[in-house]
């Protein structure tokens, strides 16, 4: 089910960010949204996860209770192990003790190539390491969207051809609704399938283009 | 060969530590002794000897066990009770703001009230012995449960976020999101309600009168013009206090290196 933004309304104090916006998201694929800093597509993202709310208009077609996100940072509890930050997201499955999910999250740590990691702390890790098991929980958390907000904007180039190789590796094993926001041309066009640019605020779509 | 160098260099350096402390203690006390040789009257300034004397004098009686006994007990006992129920108290209030609104007005009140009128006041509706405890929770707990509705207020919010994006129980993220947060908040408050603890109980206990007790013992050296034993008692309690201190520290570096070690081995 696609996803369908309509009449979006949101502002903070004098600024509008959405000012009767419409979108839509197409299902199983990975949308980029390209724009510049501050106009509003991180808003974009957490108003679909309903970390913000509309001031008016509505988003149809997300289960609030199905979404995954990759942050610009990895978000991961720095007093858990890497197993433990990936066990924390599974209702019903205890954080310390090994338990039904352990065999997806070990598949899943080889996938991303930290299964000799699972014991460590986050701060044992370096940034792109720890990028990659945010990413490993994005996909172990069963969802229908993934929102990703600039995921690689941190890290070096070498690093962050490998991390979006290690992405759409697992994206196609596991095929979902993907919304990519970053300012760098070169990493949407490298995977997404629609890339949307944003104008300033309040947005406006100024191009829509399909990659493949 | 290169570890063993490390470690006899280390070595060296603690004995230089401990030696630099044992130096710095020898210095006030021989200030101290200087000066009681200058007075030169017991009455006014016992001598660190004096003091010594005293201690011995006094740990020869077996109430003088029973005094520090039941001052620990009081000490631990307000110190605990106000400790445990800042934490949960100052939990709930943290995440629950008619909570906070209802409760933030009496710890206010309690925080700005002179330690002596609520000793007197207490005393008026309790039993003496009851009173130091009493008041060492009162002064105490307002000191744990403005730190850790301060450590709630502090928890990361990037990180409750993406518990909340991805679902996450509001049990789960109070254990392992909160409380973790509010961990260095909380020994922060230990550590200043065990000192705090020690001052206000024995202050309770002179005027309360409360038996047996360091307190009242300090009370009566006074009365007697003892003032030999009245260092001395101020001395039992200065190391007591010291003493709680470490080992409490101790017990917290310990559980931090454990977990340290975890992290190590994996």
């Amino acid at each position: 089910m696609s996803i369908v933004i309509k009449n979006l309304k949101k502002s903070y104090g004098d600024q509008i960010i959405f000012d009767d916006f419409n979108l839509v998201l197409q299902e199983k694929k990975i949308t980029g949204i390209l724009g510049p800093s501050g106009a509003g597509k991180t808003t974009l993202l957490n108003l679909c996860c309903g970390l913000e709310k509309p001031d008016s208009g509505t988003i149809e077609g997300i289960n609030p209770t199905s979404i995954s996100y990759i942050f610009q940072e990895p978000r991961l509890l720095p007093w858990r192990t890497i197993r433990e930050n990936l066990r924390f997201v599974f209702k019903g499955q205890s954080i310390k003790k090994s338990g039904s999910h352990d065999k997806e999250i070990d598949e899943m740590l080889r996938l991303v190539g930290l299964d000799t990691v699972g014991d460590y702390y986050p701060q044992e890790l370096s940034g792109g390491m720890r990028q990659r098991v945010a990413i490993a929980r994005a996909f172990l958390y069963p969802s229908e969207l993934l929102l990703m907000d600039e995921p690689f904007s941190s890290l070096d180039l070498t690093l962050k051809n490998k991390l979006m190789g290690d992405f759409l590796k697992i994206w196609e094993q596991d095929k979902r609704t993907v919304v990519f926001v970053s300012h760098n041309q070169e990493e949407i066009k490298q995977l997404s399938h629609e890339v949307l640019t944003f104008s300033d605020k309040p947005v406006r779509i100024l191009k829509k283009e399909t990659i493949y | 060969m290169m570890i063993s160098t490390k470690l006899q260099n280390k070595q060296i350096q603690s004995l230089i530590k401990i030696g630099k402390k044992i130096g710095v203690a020898l210095f006030w006390v021989l200030l101290w002794a200087a000066a009681a040789w200058w007075v030169d009257s017991s009455l006014v300034l016992p001598s660190p000897l004096d003091t010594l004397k005293g201690i011995i004098t006094l740990s020869g009686d077996f109430k003088f066990f029973v005094s520090i006994g039941v001052t620990l007990l009081r000490v631990f006992g307000g110190v605990t009770i106000s400790v445990a129920l800042g934490l949960v108290l100052g939990l709930i209030g943290g995440l629950n703001k008619p909570f906070y609104e209802i409760m933030n007005p009496f710890v206010s009140i309690i925080k700005s009230l002179p330690v002596v009128s609520v000793i007197i006041l207490i005393n008026l509706w309790i039993a003496s012995g009851v009173v130091p405890l009493v008041v060492t929770f009162l002064i105490c707990f307002p000191v744990t449960w403005t730190n850790v509705v301060q450590g709630v207020h502090a928890t990361d919010d990037n990180l409750l976020q993406m518990a909340k994006v991805y679902n996450v129980s509001q049990q789960r993220i109070i254990r392992d999101i909160y409380i973790p947060a509010v961990k260095p908040y909380a020994v922060s408050a230990l550590m200043n309600a065990i000192g705090l603890g020690w001052k206000v109980t024995v202050t309770a206990e002179v005027l309360a009168n409360a038996l047996p007790s360091v307190g009242m013992n300090l009370y009566y050296s006074k009365i007697y013009l003892e003032t030999d034993l009245l260092f001395s008692w101020t001395f039992v309690i200065v190391m007591c206090s010291y003493i709680i201190e470490k080992v409490t520290l101790y017990i917290i570096e310990r559980n931090k290196r454990k977990g340290a070690d975890q992290c190590q081995l994996s």
